[in-house]
């Protein structure tokens, strides 16, 4: 049984315009100790489908059908007080833009060490001090610098602060939201490299979102794309973002497209290949497939009816009219 | 220079300069202090003869200046014909009333308000949030000398009770210390309540702002993800930040604080700064004016200081030394 | 050579239509409507009220059984220490308390926002000497200078409304500071000015304008204010002895101690007087803010 189990999970928000449909039936399944990454354009959904999880959606926002299984639990029947022990304990979340996402008054030791005794009563002060510390140490900061704040530490060592946050409690699964996009190519080669370390180090399953391509081909096991609130490919990210014969192994014309759209620093070619037009309003998604009005190898009936997650090969899903004949007997 | 110091400088100059500006009120703007002060005393030829000399006003306004800062650095306040007395003495049995009676009543309402503003500010969009509002603004509008004023009439007229006057019960005999401060508790009772009940809503309203924008910052969100209870959440988390701008808004209180000191001293007849005020303003004895004001706006400025050092104290983020 | 920014740029005056939209949306907020309602009832008794009922401060009673009567059909709301109509004198009393409040806003007003805006605009050393002055005057603590000159320069109506505004002008500066600060540094002050455009120029038409609406609703919380400190400094005896405030309706309630007498009919209207007109300041003051500024959090 998987570890996280997302059934055809849809969340909309709430606004005087109409609801935004901003996850519209996504599944996503993560196995103990597995790295999948989620990419997709800002607004395609990845961070409210990742926020679903550990039930951390703003007030505006219903989860208006479909299931969270967590070790067979589904989480979105819980209410808050029931989920408060699921928090941190067994899912944990590196937050985006981790100088707002630290108290400013209150020193990283503290903050750090703050959950452990939450949720553990008989852990003593002193054994979770010692915990923090060696967090602190894992992560690459010294623990001597247990007692200052937040704004003292440069912008990547507060990531890594939020990271040994997350890892307090020892959770099974830690999402991590676009953790290293406000950072430096150099600093986010370090935290990439800490999170894979402590991934097998802690065996611990996560679910890192990026708009980064490069960066999840490098580190996850498996990816998931997204666009416009619907899940357009995920498999293997070999099979995903690799290459083979100098052609691009994804399937569906988004994935290509997105590839294509990034510059190579080895060859020629200097202009950016982008996508044309901008993804959709949510509130108002269109009956077929959401690519369509942008996707330059749509056939007449891509506009009418919604493509269906199709299985090609093992674990490698993609959703387009243009795979029918594709699909494999494997099931996945 | 260390931040601290620099502040501690920036104090210094303001007392200077409102020793200055006093100086100017009282002794240059009237023309002859001394006219003033002898046609509302009656005073006789010799004794005017003397103020003239203690004042130095037989040089110029250099001069003046020079002995009026010489004297105040004695500790020399001038003398009150009124009360035939030295004001240094009468103000300093007067500025320890006031401070006992701001000591109770500002504890009492800067921890309510700030108490009922993290409920109210917790609760944001509910009714009992909206209520809050909206009986805090009712509350701040109200004059504070017509609070005491009702408040004298229910508990001295109706009901009775509560002393409506005085630090002290008159002609009281006490048996043991412990008496004498139980006297004193129950006169506090009243114009402490008249302060609180229009000076409390002054917090809620700070308070519950500024705690209605921590609640939407990230570590909000953090600190929800953490698991932590929604307790320890608005009580750990928000108020440690929310009370920053609160600190900084208090410096705009201590202005309203000694207004609605010196109101509920009049109306209840608390022998404080405020009452001693008023009554020089009547018997127009202008040196005790004088020293009045002088010590009130040194205070308010020392006051502002120390919320200054609190606020250091309570934001990291601000160097101290 | 004659210059227009284009259309886009160039910052409107508040139209006189945009103030009845303002007035409209007060309305639709129920706590401006609230305050309107109060602020329209304490206009029409102070407009109207003594044109109905004048009050004749001579009309002192005759005997000492006619001073502090309680309210009967001949005076509405009884006596007061002197034997006069509480109900007549209460009316006029209105006049002074709005009077003196509005005045000394006016002052205070003028004054802060031409200071504020000055600061702002032209930055620099003027900036640091306009607002030292500011702090320094927003420290020292408003009540007791305000008693301190009264006494020394005297009691009348002209002193009082200059003590007073005179007191309040800090606040308002520092927050037209801020404003004007904020849209100084946007880029269509500094393309005005390289295209030659005087300095009182640019901000009558660029900047006065945007800080129109934050001096509007300063304002109308600083009236509040000084409503209330006419009020207390007639209370504490320093109002002009020859008009009828409702604070100097308290000051003689509390001196002839009417207050310990049980005289609620002379002690109780005034206070109430003062009370709606501050509250109908006030929630329409907020209720202005609100919709002024809708990033404003936390209301």
């Amino acid at each position: 049984m998987s570890l996280l189990d997302v059934r055809d999970l849809r969340v909309s928000y709430g606004s005087p315009d109409g609801d935004v449909h901003a996850v519209d039936g996504v599944s996503l399944s993560i196995d103990a100790g597995e790295f999948v990454g989620l990419a997709g354009e800002s607004g395609c959904g990845k961070t409210t489908m990742a926020m679903a999880i550990p039930q951390l959606l703003p007030r505006n926002a219903r989860i208006s059908s479909g299931s969270v299984l967590f070790d067979g639990v589904d989480l979105s029947g819980l209410d808050e007080q029931a989920m408060r022990a699921y928090r941190w304990k067994d899912i944990s979340v590196v937050f985006q833009g981790a100088l707002n996402a630290l108290n400013p008054v209150q020193s990283v030791g503290s903050q750090i060490a703050e959950p452990i005794r939450v949720h553990d009563s008989s852990v003593s002060s002193a054994q979770a001090d010692d915990r923090m510390r060696e967090l602190l140490e894992a992560v690459g900061i010294p623990s001597r610098r247990a007692h200052d704040y937040p704004h003292q530490f440069s912008g990547g060592m507060r990531q890594r602060v939020m990271i040994a946050m997350a890892l307090a409690c020892r959770p099974r699964l830690v999402i991590a939201d676009e953790p290293i996009t406000a950072l430096d190519v150099m600093t986010q080669a370090q935290i990439i490299d800490l999170l894979q370390g402590l991934s097998e180090r802690y065996n611990l399953a996560m679910l890192l979102i990026s708009h980064d391509l490069s960066v999840l081909a490098q580190t996850c096991d498996r990816v998931a794309v997204m666009y416009a609130g619907k899940m357009a490919e995920t498999g293997p990210s070999q099979d995903v973002f690799g290459e083979s014969n100098g052609q691009a192994k994804a399937r569906h014309p988004y994935t290509q497209r997105l590839l294509r759209a990034y510059p190579n620093i080895h060859r020629e070619r200097v202009f950016i290949d982008g996508i044309p037009g901008s993804p959709p309003d949510l509130s108002r998604p269109q009956q077929g497939c959401r690519f369509e009005p942008r996707c330059d190898v749509a056939m007449g009936h891509c506009a009418s009816i919604e493509p269906e997650l199709i299985t090609l090969e093992s674990r490698h899903l993609a959703a387009c009219h243009l795979l029918e004949n594709d699909r494999s007997g494997v099931q996945s | 220079m260390p931040p601290l110091l620099r502040r501690f400088l920036v104090l210094c100059a303001s007392i200077f300069a409102i020793l200055t500006f006093n100086f100017f009120l009282f002794h240059i703007i009237p023309g002859d202090p001394i006219r003033l002060i002898a046609r509302s005393q009656r005073l006789s030829p010799e004794q005017v003869a003397k103020l003239r000399e203690a004042y130095g006003l037989d040089g110029s306004i250099f001069t003046q200046y020079w002995t009026y800062l010489k004297n105040l650095a004695h500790g020399d306040l001038g003398y009150s014909f009124a009360l035939h007395e030295n004001v240094a003495d009468v103000v300093g049995r007067a500025l320890l009333n006031t401070l006992i009676l701001l000591t109770v009543s500002t504890t009492v309402v800067v921890l309510l308000g700030i108490v009922i503003g993290v409920f109210a500010g917790s609760r944001h969009g509910s009714k009992s949030d909206s209520a809050t509002v909206v009986t805090s603004l009712v509350f701040w509008s109200l004059p504070t000398f017509w609070v005491g004023m009702l408040l004298v009439f229910i508990f001295g007229v109706w009901f009775g009770g509560l002393p409506i006057s005085g630090i002290t019960t008159p002609n009281a005999e006490y048996q043991n210390y412990f008496q004498y401060i139980a006297d004193i508790a129950r006169h506090l009772i009243l114009p402490t309540l008249t302060l609180a009940l229009v000076d409390i809503a002054f917090f809620v309203i700070i308070t519950r702002t500024s705690l209605i924008e921590v609640m939407s910052e990230d570590y909000m969100l953090t600190a929800r993800g953490k698991g932590l209870s929604r307790r320890t959440m608005v009580w750990k988390h928000a108020t440690r930040n929310a009370l920053l701008p609160v600190v900084t808004a208090s410096v705009l209180y201590i202005s309203a604080l000694v207004a609605g000191a010196i109101q509920v001293e009049v109306v209840f007849s608390w022998p404080g700064m405020g009452l001693l005020t008023y009554n020089s303003v009547l018997a127009r004895d202008y040196p005790t004016l004088e020293a009045c004001f002088l010590i009130i706006s040194v205070a308010v400025l020392v006051a502002n200081f120390v919320a200054d050092l609190v606020y250091r104290r309570l934001d990291p983020r601000v160097a101290v030394a | 050579m004659t210059f227009e920014l284009s259309a886009n740029e160039e910052a409107t005056a508040v139209p006189a239509s945009g103030f009845l939209a303002m007035l409209r949306s007060i309305w639709a907020d129920r706590l401006g409507r609230i305050g309107l309602i109060l602020l329209l009832l304490t206009a029409v008794v102070a407009l109207l009220g003594p044109l109905v009922f004048p009050f004749n401060p001579a009309d002192v009673g005759v005997d000492s059984s006619t001073i502090l009567q309680p309210p009967s059909s001949a005076h509405w709301l009884g006596t007061d220490e002197l034997g006069r109509d509480v109900f007549r004198e209460f009316l006029a009393g209105a006049r002074i308390s709005l009077f003196v409040g509005i005045m000394a806003t006016l002052i205070s007003t003028i004054i802060g926002a031409g200071i504020g805006i000055a600061a702002g605009y032209f930055m620099g050393p003027l900036d640091t000497a306009l607002m030292s002055a500011t702090d320094f005057f927003l420290v020292i603590p408003a009540l007791p200078l305000m008693i301190a000159m009264g006494a020394i320069f005297g009691q009348n109506l002209l002193i009082i409304i200059l003590v007073i505004g005179l007191l309040s002008w800090p606040r308002t500066a520092r927050i037209i500071r801020s404003q004007t600060l904020s849209l100084r540094q946007r880029q269509y002050v500094s393309r005005a000015k390289s295209l030659g455009a005087s300095d009182a120029r640019i901000i009558r038409r660029n900047v006065a304008p945007h800080v129109m609406q934050l001096i509007v609703a300063n304002t109308i919380l600083v009236v509040a204010g000084c409503i209330l400190a006419e009020a207390t400094l007639s209370f504490i005896g320093l109002g002009d002895p020859d008009r009828i405030s409702w604070g100097s309706m308290l000051h003689f309630a509390f001196v002839s101690g009417a207050v310990g007498l049980g005289a609620w009919w002379y002690f109780l209207p005034p206070g109430l007087g003062i009370l709606v007109v501050v509250l109908g300041f006030t929630l329409v003051g907020h209720s202005f803010e609100r919709i002024a500024n809708p990033r404003l959090k936390g209301h």
